[in-house]
């Protein structure tokens, strides 16, 4: 990972270390000027360890989730470099014909040949670069894809790459390696004899001596494997065979020329692609005179695997916002209640003489030992969590082969570490300058400091600027159509109102109650009550996330004496049960500030994940159903360009071994690299592959439509338009606009129409692409009839007719695909392995679509949990804020349990009162948390059901249980250890104690 | 025991022992100092009677109060209440017996500060059990009966020191407990207040007919018992009977306790 949200990581690194270093020389400067100020500061860490533990702990949790993060994403990076260059190795450049792009889509790419070229432009290209130090060497290479079957036992592979190479040009680039690490020498091949590579071997069940059949279109070619190879045989995939470069030219009839131009370059292989620009520039004038073009296949696949990781963290970081935010009140509050144990001793220090700056430096002095400390041990502990949950990743796709390599660059490390000292010096010394503002009388004699009602010249300012900004936000959200600042801004002259009316006389209790439930309705309401077309990030859901829970816990704490008696009368009448519910639930509302902190902590985080949970379990229900996903279809079979058949039909009828009579429905599919923008448009025209289908397809799709155009009464009637009208099309969900216009992340589509919304009655009648094949130059305007359903998971972006595509091209263009309906009962498995065998010689490649959308969905669940358990790694937070809170409590109240214990408390009675003390907070969070959680993803789920049919509301029953049984019992038993001490608490003592 | 400890009554020739202690000794680890706090203390009080114990600071005063009331362990010697030893007595036991016939007060008044006035005093009484609704109904008349009934539905915060005193006053008092322990019980008042207290505690002594012991720095709070009991390093050093506190006691003597008609007092 080189970047995090588009900043060079170094770049990051030595900013925020820059900034930390700057802090700490300030804070040694003032240390050497008050020496006074810095010893009490630093005696006072070790004065109690268990609590300086804990403030450590709970400073550490937000550190941790970045260092989290960052790991995850470094690994994933590595995983991914590694895997691809696994099919590159030492090949940095590829030459090769220019065509167009073919843009890799969910219904895959066409495979097709690279267009032969003369062997001379590999000469050309050598002299070109042969004053290049760094250039290690350049290839030929002749490179076909093809359908190998075993002559032992009829195995067969429908896509095996065959390549072709030089052997006297292969220095610079890798060797073939056999099992046992020996070397093989494509020289040593006798007449029709290839090198077979592992993953091939394997799964054509063949070994060295046996024989083999490549078909290549004029007919099946024989070899005999002369060896097996490990690796070296790049650029291809796992299944491969590797012969003489002659061999194959002769086979194809291609004598004298090539198809691909490899260029290597010196150093490990990891670290290519550093002199890519150089070569490709050398290469310029041979690449202009043969036509060809340069692919930087090296830099592209480490930009590529860089890309994703830098992705993940983020997405990782975007949803520990929660934790990090819940991370960030502990930090406060931890500071905020060690200002309150202090506040004596600060009094004190104050009536000697001390200066307010004084105290501040003071307090900033051991929040810095306290955030060192803490980022140090955060940063690293973060590595062993991030380790954790890629072993867990490593199982998702386990099965696909894909290995992860763990990963950790010490720079993210350093950044996690710099991010988390930075955030937590900012909150200690916001909380030091909190508390400087102490009165010493009321200090000394611990007096709680009057509440002003916001009556200060620091409260009505307040006051009087929020409603302000939130006017303000409220008009920019409007201006820039964003949602997130409208909202927002709503909120803030919400609670502006709220605070100008408390400064007039308005009752806390009616004031924040009020402040509240606007919030809750407001961040609540349905989209349908949301003005439309305004654009709707993954930001929004943390913007809301935040907005109902403090609207909520607002709620709560000024209204909890309704909550209390309710507790109260609900269990008073377990013996022995009053005096400790009595003292148990009065202590918590009254200290209502690190009451509501905690409660927002806890219910923020609990929010969080019970969102998550409902979000994903109603997402995975689209899972559920594999015959809507798949289109009605069982079958996706891709053709191999080798052989490609004619007619599917007829062909069907000839084939060896497949039961004709179980295939319902066959649609056939191709393709097409245009340039496509909708007609009238501003803008340059994108790439956009366009899908042509047949009347079978037309006849027999289930796809249904999100919006069409007027006169169609039926959806079926949309797709046979295709065929019956000229120059129509269809679009997928993901071109078309949406009211509420909600954005879940992930890659833009090339094209984004507009003129209209998916929830209108119809299409307008004037919606064009225009699609233009580029090297024919020929084009045309498709009048747009459908918009296809949110759940077709194997439509094109845009599909028309094959017609359509053999006009624009000027030929016609084969079938890539053919999806095949079965009849009921029918084994999808067993019909599409009878394919596979059955076309073998086309090199057709059968595939069960039920199968592949459930392990698409197998992946996607564990990628989900994965996601949910590192939310949950913010309920530390709640966790580690219950515990600091019992544990101060039992230092602050020590007095008073003495008395509670002199007056007949037993030891049990004091230990439940602070149990229940912190299951009350406890569970009024987690139930806070739940009941927000449930409602936001009953407004997002509904807003998305609108659009995304088949989607539907669940409860993860399973994941709240968890959620919540995980929740309470740890929070139980981080306040057991505070209880236990309590409860031991000597009376005689601690009545003494002042 | 009463023959070789520093027994007193007034009123009767024996009187009855509520509080017997004998031989008391306990000691504390100061920092690295080992402070011998009470050195084989001797004592006897007669149920009825309001003792003063004083002395300086560091004698031992606040020891011997924890010691007698089993809020503290002695380290040797023997604590028998109302018959029953509490040396060796088990924490949940002495507990429910603190519970059951002691009240507390202390000069730091020790109210539960989220607890209205009322809910403090009830606090006793539902630790021993008595139902809610009758624990406010007591609470509410235990408040009378010291005269704040209008600070009711007060928090600690929002009352004076004085009327603080008086809501621990109406709490050790509730659920009419034999012997009430009262550590420095006007420390924090001013004089004034501090008389007002010291009226109730000893209206209340006189009416009630509950054993107070007091420990005070303060003469004046001391002449209003029935004894003073000076000490000096863990002993005791003398004791005085107050005539003019005697002449009104309330102190049952030992044919009362056995029965008698002739009751305690005048």
């Amino acid at each position: 990972m080189d970047t995090l949200f588009g900043v060079e990581t170094t770049q990051l690194m030595w900013t925020l270390l820059a900034v930390a270093g700057l802090g700490a020389a300030v804070l040694l400067l003032s240390a050497l000027r008050n020496r006074v100020a810095f010893k009490m500061a630093v005696r006072n860490i070790p004065r109690r360890p268990s609590q300086t533990a804990l403030i450590v702990l709970g400073l550490m949790l937000a550190t941790l989730l970045f260092s989290a993060s960052f790991t995850t994403g470094d690994t994933l990076t590595s995983s991914l470099r590694a895997e691809s260059l696994q099919q590159i190795g030492e090949v940095d450049v590829v030459l090769s014909a220019e065509e167009p792009s073919n843009p890799n889509q969910f219904t895959g790419p066409a495979v097709s040949r690279d267009d032969y070229f003369d062997e001379a432009a590999a000469e050309e290209a050598r002299d070109a670069l042969s004053d290049d130090e760094e250039v290690a060497g350049v290839a030929p290479l002749a490179k076909e894809t093809v359908s190998v079957v075993s002559e032992e036992n009829d195995e067969s592979e429908p896509r095996v790459d065959i390549l072709g190479f030089d052997e006297s040009s292969m220095d610079g680039f890798d060797t073939l390696t056999d099992p046992s690490g020996g070397t093989l020498s494509i020289g040593d091949l006798g007449e029709n004899e290839v090198f077979v590579s592992a993953t091939a071997a394997e799964e054509l069940k063949i070994r060295e001596g046996d024989e083999v059949e490549a078909f290549f279109g004029d007919g099946p070619a024989e070899f005999a494997v002369a060896g097996v190879y490990e690796s070296g045989a790049n650029p291809a995939s796992d299944t491969s065979l590797a012969m003489g470069l002659d061999d194959l030219q002769s086979l194809v009839g291609v004598e004298g020329e090539i198809n691909n131009v490899l260029v290597s370059h010196d150093g490990e292989s990891l670290e290519g692609g550093a002199n890519t620009d150089e070569t490709v520039a050398a290469l310029a004038p041979v690449l202009e005179s043969n036509g060809l073009a340069a692919d930087e296949v090296k830099r592209d696949a480490i930009e590529r695997s860089d890309e994703a990781g830098a992705q993940v963290s983020s997405i990782f970081l975007l949803f520990g916002q929660f934790s990090i935010a819940a991370g960030i009140l502990l930090i406060f509050l931890i500071f905020v209640m060690l200002a309150a144990e202090r506040k004596r001793e600060l009094g004190i220090a104050r009536g000697v003489g001390m200066q307010r700056k004084h105290v501040v430096r003071m307090f900033a002095f051991e929040g810095a030992v306290y955030a060192l400390l803490a980022s140090a041990v955060g940063s690293l502990l973060g590595v062993g969590v991030g380790w954790v949950m890629v072993r867990i990743v490593g199982t998702a796709f386990a099965e696909s082969g894909f290995d992860m390599v763990f990963s950790a660059k010490p720079e993210n490390v350093v950044i996690a570490f710099a991010l988390g000292m930075v955030l937590t010096f900012a909150v200690v010394l916001i909380s030091s300058w909190r508390v400087s503002r102490l009165n010493i009388v009321r200090a000394i004699r611990d007096i709680p400091e009057p509440d002003k009602r916001g009556r200060t010249v620091k409260g009505i300012l307040l006051a009087l600027l929020t409603p302000a900004l939130g006017a303000l936000a409220t008009w920019g959200g409007f201006e820039v159509g964003q949602m997130g600042l409208l909202l927002l801004g709503i909120s803030l002259l919400i609670i502006g109102v709220v605070l100008v009316a408390r400064v007039a006389g308005l009752p806390d209790r009616a004031a924040f109650t009020f402040a509240g439930a606007g919030l809750l309705t407001l961040w609540l309401l349905p989209s349908d009550y949301l003005p439309e077309g305004m654009s709707q990030g993954i930001d929004l859901f943390f913007l809301s996330g935040i907005m109902i829970v403090v609207g909520a816990v607002w709620v709560v704490i000024y209204n909890s004496d309704i909550l209390l008696g309710a507790v109260v009368k609900a269990f008073g009448w377990i013996k022995g049960l009053p005096p400790v519910l009595k003292t148990a639930v009065s202590y918590p509302m009254q200290a209502r500030f690190r009451t509501g902190m905690t409660l927002a902590m806890f219910s923020l985080v609990v929010f969080t994940l019970v969102t998550m949970s409902f979000i994903n379990k109603s997402f995975a229900t689209i899972f559920d159903d594999t015959d809507r996903l798949a289109g009605g279809y069982d079958i996706r079979a891709d053709s191999g360009y080798a052989a490609p058949i004619s007619d599917i039909e007829e062909a069907l009828a000839d084939a060896e071994g497949v039961d004709e009579e179980r295939i319902t429905s066959i649609g056939s599919v191709n393709g097409l690299p245009t340039e496509a923008k909708q007609r009238g448009a501003e803008g340059e025209a994108e790439s956009l592959y366009v899908q042509g289908v047949d009347e079978g397809y037309s006849e027999s799709v289930g796809y249904g439509f999100n919006i069409t155009a007027e006169g169609y009464e039926s959806d079926r009637e949309v797709w046979e338009a295709l065929q019956s009208e000229e120059d129509v099309a269809v679009v997928s969900a993901r071109l078309a606009p949406t009211r509420n216009n909600f954005d879940l992340g992930g890659p833009p589509p090339p094209i984004e129409l507009s003129g209209f919304f998916q929830e209108d009655e119809y299409l307008p009648g004037d919606l064009y692409i225009t699609v233009e094949e580029p090297e024919s130059g020929e084009s045309r305007d498709l009048r747009v009839i459908g918009v296809v359903e949110d759940s077709a998971f194997y439509a094109g972006e845009v599909t028309t007719s094959q017609s359509v595509l053999s006009e624009l091209v000027g030929f016609p263009v084969p079938a890539q695909s053919y999806m095949f309906g079965l009849e009921e009962g029918a084994n999808a498995g067993e019909v599409a392995g009878s394919l596979e065998n059955g076309f073998r010689e086309n090199g057709l490649e059968a595939n069960p679509l039920a199968t592949e959308i459930e392990e698409g969905a197998a992946a996607n669940d564990i990628l989900s949990n994965l996601l949910v358990g590192f939310m949950g790694l913010g309920l530390l937070v709640g966790i580690a804020a219950l515990g600091v809170i019992a544990a101060r409590s039992v230092v602050e109240r020590r007095q008073q349990i003495g008395m509670m214990r002199a007056m007949g408390f037993q030891r049990g009675q004091v230990r439940l009162a602070f149990l229940i003390e912190s299951s009350f907070i406890a569970l009024v969070g987690i139930a806070l948390g739940v009941a927000l959680g449930g409602a936001l993803s009953g407004t997002i789920i509904g807003s998305i059901e609108q659009d995304f049919a088949g989607i539907t509301y669940q409860v993860p029953w399973l994941t709240v249980a968890l959620v919540v049984g995980v929740a309470y019992a740890a929070s139980l038993l981080t306040t057991f250890l505070p209880a236990r001490s309590a409860s031991k608490v000597y009376p005689a003592e601690a009545l003494r104690y002042e | 025991m009463s023959e070789n400890g520093v027994s007193g009554n007034a009123g009767a020739e024996r009187a009855t022992a509520i509080i017997e202690a004998s031989g008391v000794r306990k000691s504390y680890d100061s920092g690295d100092v080992k402070v011998n706090a009470l050195k084989g203390l001797d004592l006897d009080i007669a149920k009825g009677e309001m003792v003063a114990v004083m002395g300086p600071s560091g004698c031992g005063k606040t020891t011997l109060l924890n010691c007698l009331s089993g809020l503290d362990e002695v380290d040797g010697g023997e604590v028998v209440i109302e018959g029953e030893s509490i040396v060796g007595m088990s924490d949940r036991k002495r507990t429910r017996f603190r519970a059951e016939r002691m009240g507390f007060i202390f000069q730091s008044y020790n109210l539960m500060p989220v607890l209205s006035a009322t809910e403090n005093v009830e606090l006793p009484l539902l630790v021993a059990g008595v139902k809610p609704k009758k624990a406010h109904k007591l609470a509410l008349a235990a408040l009378e009966m010291v005269g704040i009934e209008d600070q009711a539905r007060k928090r600690p915060a929002q009352m004076s020191g004085g009327q603080q005193q008086r809501v621990t006053v109406a709490r050790s008092l509730v659920n009419e407990p034999a012997i009430v322990w009262a550590d420095e019980p006007t420390g924090a008042l001013d004089s004034e207040t501090s008389k007002d207290i010291m009226d109730l505690l000893v209206r209340l002594n006189r009416t009630e007919r509950q054993t107070f012991v007091l420990v005070t720095h303060d003469p004046a709070v001391a002449g209003r018992g029935h004894r003073t009991i000076r000490m000096r390093d863990g002993e005791v050093e003398s004791e005085e009977k107050n005539a003019e506190a005697n002449a009104g006691a309330n102190i049952e003597t030992n044919a009362e306790a056995y029965g008698s008609s002739s009751g305690g007092g005048n």
